[in-house]
Parts: C-alpha cells; structure tokens; sequence
C-alpha cells in the first residue's frame, strides 16, 4: 500500500479523517438510496445470519413444546379411545346376557368382580355384593358361559368365590350325552381333569361336561367344559379325561350368583 | 489479517444486538457492548483503529434504523477518538481509571442514543436505561479487563477447584 499512502505519508491521518467526515456527512444527509444500501448490506452481513439461527431455534423450541401438547393430547384421546372401547365391549356382554336364563327354580343376581387372586392361576375372586344383598356360603355363581365357581365367605359389603380353578374345589359332573358321571377337578399342572369315569363309558373329544347336582352344591346342568381328550388304559378302571373350561377364568367381567327363589 | 480480529469484533456485536441482548438484559437493562468494545480498542489500539472501528460499529447498530446510521456512526466514531485521546493524555494504567473511562464513555453514548432517537420520558430513561445500562457495561468491562490484564487467568480459577 505505500504507493497510495507513500506520497500522503505526512497527511496520512487527515486523509482519515477527511475519508470519516464525508462518509458521516452523506449518511447523515439522509440519501435514502446511500443510507438504505448500505444498513442492508450490514444486516445481511452481520445480522441476518445470526436472526435465521435464532429464528431456526425458536422454531425447533415451538415444534418441540407443540409436539410434547400433542403427544399429551393424543394420548388423552387413546386413553378416551380405550374407554369407549370398553365400554362397546361392555355392551356387547350385557346385551348377550340379557337373553340368559337361569336353571330352573333360581333367579340372577348380577356382581361384579372387585378383585381377583391368584399369582399364576386365579382361584378366587372378591365380588361387589355381600350379606346385605342376601347373599351367604356355598351359593353359586355363574356366567353366560358356564359354572365360575361357589360362595365361600360372606362379608355385609362383598363376597369371596371360590373358583372352579381352585384345586380345592371339586364339582360332580357328568357327560350331558351319555349321562356318564364323573368329578370335575383342576390342577396346577394338568389343568382342567374329569375323574373317576369307568373305562367303559360313553365319552369321546368334543363331548359337553354339565353339572349333575349330586352332593347338593352345584344345581344340574350347568356348562362346566367339554373334553379336550380322553386316554383310556386297560389296566386302569377309569379313563383319563382332560377338559377344557368352559369359562375363561382370566377374563372375568360381570358374573351372576344364583339366587334360590322361595317355593 | 489484521482486520480479521475487527470484523469479528463486529460479527460479535451483532451477535450481541440479535441473539444475547434479551438473554442478558436484566429488567430491560442491558449491556452496550458495541461501546464497550469501542473504547476496549481505543485504549489498547491506535487513533486511526479506534476511529474506524467506532464508525463500523456505528453501522452495525444502526443497521436497523436506516435514517439515524450517520448520528450512530458519528457516535461511535468519536467514542473511539475520545477513549483513544483520553488514554493518551491521562496515561491510564490504573484498571479503576479505565473502568472510569468506560462508565463515562457509556453514559455518554447512552444519552446521545437517547436524544438521537427521541424517546418520550427522557429523563426517567436517563436513569432507568442510560445510567443502570453503563453500570451494567462497567461491570462487564470490569470482568473483561481482569482477564486483559492477567489479574484473573485460567490458570487461577483452575487451582481453585
């Protein structure tokens, strides 16, 4: 540069000076051609870079915040969604019950399960009416499937059923073709068994198992399940029938206890 | 080179004008660093540096405001002058002398700001903008000059921890 500034050495500082002077003067003389070129060329330069990266975060922080109000709110209409739907389900049970009879000489009276106990297999289960709804022990209960199971404790508010899943708890039962009897029983391991049928009866897969109402527990004919297979030895006197339930003991709703009506 | 360390100088104050000055401002007080970074240079650079940078600065503030990017250039321009002459002719060595220099250099332009905009309440804003803005400028000032003169290295708040 100091072929420029060689001959305007002794004056180079005025040269400044004056160069400052002149651009001051045009500027603050309000050229609006000079002065809105040169304000735009320093906002795009020193500026506007900085506003498109402020204005890309406030847009993520917005998306974000937007998108954490929809994640809210959608699961708030699956949880609602969820609802309905159970409700639709509801419906669908209770408007099939509403054609159920009961066996003869007896009247439903509707529960709820409150609970249900069991770690692996359920083999009770609390239901929401007691004493004060004039229920007492070894009363049975019902659903649209079949036999669930017997009162076995009573409380004022609410009632313990013992459920056929209990090993505990055995029902006399029969085939409802052959008439064939038999006692139904569940274990842990084998699941749902018939017991003490004579190696010569009349039973094959497919066949209905009914309560027969012998031993005064159970009222007759109610569905206790249908036979899954049927092993019979020679050397034994009875076969080896396995069932399966005809309820489905995991999904318990709404169930009935069989009310005695009066002679 | 050399103008390399002066135009990022300048990318600094805009940074400052659009992103950190909401950040850091403290019930509408902020920081006047474009000020700030004028008389930094003025007290440690040459007349003709200080001068100039106080020009560019200007432009860069008023960047948005089109019809005042003479008064702010010329405002910015002779803060350099006045920082560079100042240091020149009291020889300030002393860090609280420089702070001085620094609180008046921003009260200064905080007030010709004010007049030169026009602003309604000019003498509540002198107090509440102008004069708690240069505190607040000093303060930083102060905290930048510490690490200019070594009093505070990184070195030293390492062996704090």
């Amino acid at each position: 540069m100091n072929w420029i500034s060689g001959p305007f050495s002794k004056y180079w500082r005025n040269v400044h000076f004056v160069s400052v002077a002149l651009i001051i003067i045009v500027l603050i003389y309000n050229n609006q051609t000079v002065n809105g070129f040169v304000a735009d060329a320093t906002a795009r330069v020193f500026h506007a870079p900085f506003a498109l990266v402020k204005g890309a975060v406030e847009e993520l922080v917005e998306v974000s915040e937007e998108n954490e109000r929809l994640l809210q709110r959608l699961t708030e209409a699956e949880l609602h969604i969820w609802s309905l739907e159970e409700d639709r389900q509801e419906n669908v049970r209770l408007r099939t019950m509403l054609g159920f009879d009961p066996p003869p000489g007896y009247s439903l009276l509707p529960v709820r399960i409150v609970s249900v106990i069991g770690e692996d297999v359920p083999y009770s289960a609390l239901i929401n009416k007691g004493a004060n709804d004039s229920i007492f022990i070894d009363q049975t209960v019902i659903n649209e499937d079949g036999l669930i199971g017997r009162v076995m404790a009573v409380t004022p508010e609410y009632a313990t059923v013992k459920l056929l899943t209990d090993p505990t708890n055995r029902v006399a039962a029969r085939v409802a073709d052959s008439r064939d009897m038999g006692i139904a029983r569940t274990t842990l391991s084998e699941g749902m068994l018939l017991d003490n049928l004579p190696v010569q009866g009349t039973i094959e897969a497919g066949d209905l198992i009914v309560s027969s109402g012998l031993g005064g527990v159970y009222p007759s004919g109610l569905k206790v399940g249908t036979v899954e297979s049927v092993q019979r030895y020679e050397e034994k006197p009875f076969c080896e029938v396995r069932l399966v339930a005809a309820v489905d003991f995991y999904s318990l709703d709404e169930l009935f206890v069989l009310k005695p009506e009066a002679p | 080179m050399r103008t390399v360390p002066y135009i990022l100088y300048l990318l600094m104050i805009g940074l400052h004008v659009v992103v950190l000055r909401e950040i850091t401002s403290v019930y509408s007080v902020s920081v006047n660093l474009a000020a700030l970074t004028v008389l930094a240079v003025a007290l440690y650079k040459s007349e003709l540096t200080a001068m100039w940078l106080g020009v560019m600065v200007g432009l860069v503030m008023a960047a948005g405001d089109p019809s005042h990017l003479g008064w702010y250039a010329l405002m910015y321009g002779m803060l350099g002058l006045l920082g560079y002459h100042v240091r020149e002719r009291l020889n300030l060595d002393s860090l609280y002398a420089k702070l001085l220099l620094v609180i008046g250099g921003v009260l200064l332009v905080n007030i010709v700001s004010l007049t030169v905009v026009g602003m309604e309440d000019f003498l509540s804003r002198l107090f509440t903008v102008a004069a708690a803005g240069a505190l607040y400028t000093t303060f930083v000032g102060w905290v930048f000059f510490l690490f200019k003169e070594g009093i505070i290295t990184l070195k030293k708040i390492k062996s704090i921890f």
